[in-house]
C-alpha cells in the first residue's frame, strides 16, 4: 500500500452521490404509473413488454442508479482511495444511466429500435466507465475483507451482466431473432439480481449490520465462504443451463437453483439472528426495512421450493415473475431503502459539519441540525409503512391477479412519492443551513 | 497474537457497547442511569482517542515524514466527536430526551465510519509499518490505559 497517497479525508462533494440518490425515487414513481397504465394484464406473462420495461426502470433506474452513487460515496473510505475527478466523473456516469434508462425503457413500450440502439451504447458507457473505476479500486487495494471479496465478486457479475444484457439489446434493437432468447434472459437475469445486485447487499451487509444496530459480526465462516459459494453455484448453474438440454437436467437445475435459494437464506436467516441480539433496541426505520428486506428474501426461497415441490405451481406462465417480484421488490428495494435512510441524513451532516469547520473559528462554531432533524423518524415511519402495505398488495396481485392491481399502482406511487419528499426535503434544508452558516463566516470576516 | 488492529480494534468495540447503555438509559429515561453511563462511555472514549493521538498517531507520523495525511483526518474527526460529546452532556443536563437521540445517531454513524477507516486502514498499515517496534508500542498503548484507569 503506498502511503504517500492513502488519504482518509476523501469525501467528495454532495452533489456526487445526491444526483443518483435524488433520481431513483423519479424512476419508481415512473415504475408505479407503468403499472398503473398497464392494468390487471401486466402479470399474465413474464415476457410482455410491460414487465420488461417494469424491470428495467427498477433495476436500472432504481437499484443500479442508488448504488452508482454510493460506490462513488464509498469506495473511498474501503479502499482509501479516491475517484479520480469526481464532479466530472458523476456528471458522465449520471447522464449515461438517467438517458440510457429512459431511452431503453421508452425503446420497449414504444418498440423503437432506434431508441434501444441508443440505449445500448449510452448505457453499455455508463456501466463499462463505472466498472472502470470500481475495478482499478478493487484490484489496487490490498484488503481481502469479505466485502472487498463479495464487491470483486459482484464486480464480476456485473460484468457477466452488462455482457448478456448488450446481446440481448442488440438483438432487439436490429430485429434479429435470438435462437437462445430466453435462455440468455434467464442468465441476464439470473447474474444480474443474484450474482452482482445479491452479492453486493452481501458484502455491504456484513460491514453495515453490526455497525447500524451494534450487534455481533457475522460468523467467520459465513464471510469466508458465503459469497464465493454463491458465485460458484450461479456458474454452475449457468453451465448446465447453457450447454444441456432443460428437460434432461430439470431436476439438476432445480437443484442448484434451490441451492443458491438455501445460501441465500442462510445469510437472511444470520441476519436476523444478528438484529434479534442487537445491542441498540430504539425503532429504527433503517432495521425494520433490512427486515422486510429479509423476510422477503425468505419468502422467495419458499416459493422457490414450492415450485421444486409441486410443479402445477411451476408450471404456471406467471410462477417466474412471482418469485422476480418477490426477490425485487420484497429483498431489494427494502434494503437499498433502508440504507438510503441512513446514507443521506448523515452524508448531509457531514458536509455542514466540514464545512462548518472550513469557513467558521472554532469559537463561533454554530448548531447543526442532527441526523434526525433532517430526515424526520416519523416521515421516514409513513413512508416506511406506506411501502410495506404497497408490497403485501403486490404480493397478494402477483398469486391473483385482479383490478387489485390500480390500488398496488397508486400505493407504490404514494410509497415513492413520500421517498421523493423525504429526500428532497432534506436537499432543501441543507442548503438553507448551508446559506446560513456562509452568512455567519460573513458575519465573522466581514472584509473577505 | 496481539497487534495494534486487535488492540485496538476491541477498544471500539468496547466503546460501542458502552454507547448502547447509554442511549438506552436515555431512551427509557433514566436520567441518572444516562449520566453516569454517558460518562463512561465519553471516559473510554476519551482514553481511546488519546492512545492514539499521543502515542500511535506520532510513531506513524515519523515513519511518513509528515503529519497531513491520514492522521490528520483522524484527529480532525476525534474534534469532531468531542464536539458532539459536549452537546450531547448538555442534553443529559437538561434532559433532553429528543435532541439526545439526535444527536447519539450522527454520533453512532460519525463515529462507526472512522472506526471502519482505522480498522481497515491505519491499523493494517500501522502494524506493517511499525513492526519492528511493535512490542514496545503495544506495551505503551496498555501503559496509558492502566495509569488511566
Amino acid at each position: 500500500m503506498n502511503i504517500t497517497q492513502l488519504t482518509l479525508e476523501q469525501t467528495p462533494p454532495l452533489s456526487v452521490p445526491f444526483r443518483f440518490f435524488l433520481t431513483a425515487p423519479l424512476f419508481g414513481i415512473l415504475a408505479a404509473l407503468l403499472l398503473l397504465g398497464s392494468g390487471p394484464t401486466i402479470f399474465s406473462s413474464r415476457w410482455s413488454l410491460e414487465v420488461i420495461t417494469l424491470t428495467h426502470l427498477l433495476t436500472l433506474g432504481f437499484i443500479s442508479m442508488v448504488i452508482f452513487g454510493a460506490f462513488l460515496q464509498f469506495l473511498p473510505v474501503l479502499v482509501g482511495s479516491p475517484v479520480p475527478y469526481p464532479r466530472l466523473v458523476s456528471t458522465l456516469l449520471h447522464l449515461l444511466l438517467t438517458i440510457g434508462s429512459l431511452s431503453l425503457t421508452s425503446g420497449f413500450m414504444m418498440t423503437q429500435v432506434v431508441l434501444i440502439e441508443m440505449a445500448l451504447v449510452l448505457l453499455g458507457l455508463s456501466f463499462i466507465g463505472f466498472m472502470s473505476i470500481i475495478g482499478y479500486s478493487l484490484i489496487r487495494t490490498k484488503s481481502n475483507a469479505a466485502t472487498v471479496t463479495a464487491m470483486r465478486l459482484a464486480w464480476l457479475a456485473l460484468a457477466i451482466t452488462v455482457v448478456l444484457g448488450l446481446i440481448l439489446g442488440t438483438g432487439f434493437g436490429y430485429g434479429y431473432n435470438l435462437s437462445s432468447l430466453a435462455k440468455l434472459t434467464n442468465l441476464h437475469l439470473g447474474w444480474g439480481l443474484l450474482g452482482w445486485v445479491g452479492l453486493l447487499i452481501i458484502g455491504v451487509a456484513y460491514q453495515v449490520v453490526p455497525m447500524f444496530q451494534i450487534t455481533p459480526p457475522y460468523p467467520a465462516m459465513v464471510k469466508r465462504w458465503l459469497t464465493p459459494l454463491i458465485f460458484l453455484t450461479l456458474l454452475t448453474w449457468s453451465g448446465f443451463y447453457w450447454l444441456f438440454n432443460l428437460n434432461n437436467f430439470s431436476w439438476i437445475l432445480f437443484g442448484l437453483m434451490d441451492l443458491i435459494g438455501i445460501e441465500f437464506s442462510l445469510f437472511a436467516l444470520v441476519t436476523l439472528q444478528l438484529q434479534s441480539w442487537r445491542l441498540r433496541k430504539l425503532p429504527d426505520v433503517t432495521l425494520d426495512y433490512w427486515r422486510i428486506g429479509m423476510i422477503g428474501l425468505l419468502l422467495s426461497f419458499i416459493l422457490g421450493l414450492a415450485g421444486l415441490i409441486w410443479s402445477d405451481l411451476s408450471d404456471t406462465p406467471i410462477y417466474q415473475l412471482q418469485l422476480g417480484i418477490l426477490f425485487i421488490a420484497g429483498f431489494i428495494l427494502p434494503v437499498i431503502q433502508g440504507m438510503l435512510y441512513k446514507i443521506v441524513p448523515f452524508l448531509i451532516w457531514l458536509h455542514w459539519q466540514n464545512q462548518q469547520l472550513n469557513i467558521l473559528t472554532p469559537v463561533r462554531l454554530v448548531k447543526i441540525p442532527h441526523m434526525k432533524q433532517i430526515i424526520p423518524d416519523r416521515w421516514a415511519r409513513y413512508q416506511l409503512w406506506v411501502y410495506f402495505i404497497s408490497l403485501i398488495l403486490l404480493i397478494i396481485v402477483a398469486l391473483y391477479p385482479s383490478k387489485l392491481i390500480y390500488g398496488v399502482s397508486m400505493s407504490f406511487m404514494l410509497a415513492f412519492a413520500l421517498l421523493t419528499y423525504n429526500l428532497y426535503r432534506s436537499l432543501w434544508l441543507y442548503w438553507s443551513v448551508s446559506q446560513q452558516l456562509i452568512a455567519k463566516s460573513m458575519m465573522e470576516n466581514p472584509i473577505s | 497474537m496481539e497487534t495494534i488492529t486487535t488492540l485496538l480494534s476491541q477498544q471500539h468495540h468496547d466503546c460501542d457497547k458502552l454507547f448502547a447503555q447509554a442511549e438506552e438509559s436515555v431512551a427509557t429515561t433514566q436520567w441518572e442511569c444516562a449520566s453516569v453511563d454517558f460518562d463512561r462511555f465519553r471516559a473510554a472514549m476519551e482514553q481511546h482517542f488519546i492512545r492514539e493521538e499521543q502515542i500511535l498517531f506520532p510513531q506513524v507520523e515519523n515513519h511518513m515524514g509528515h503529519t497531513e495525511g491520514p492522521t490528520a483526518v483522524m484527529r480532525m474527526e476525534h474534534q469532531q466527536m468531542r464536539q458532539i460529546f459536549t452537546e450531547m452532556a448538555a442534553c443529559i443536563a437538561h434532559l433532553d430526551q429528543e435532541q439526545y437521540l439526535g444527536l447519539a445517531e450522527t454520533l453512532l454513524i460519525l463515529m462507526q465510519q472512522h472506526n471502519a477507516k482505522e480498522e481497515q486502514i491505519l491499523y493494517p498499515m500501522s502494524d506493517n509499518l511499525l513492526n519492528h517496534q511493535l512490542p514496545s508500542l503495544l506495551e505503551q498503548l496498555h501503559q496509558l490505559g492502566n495509569n488511566k484507569a
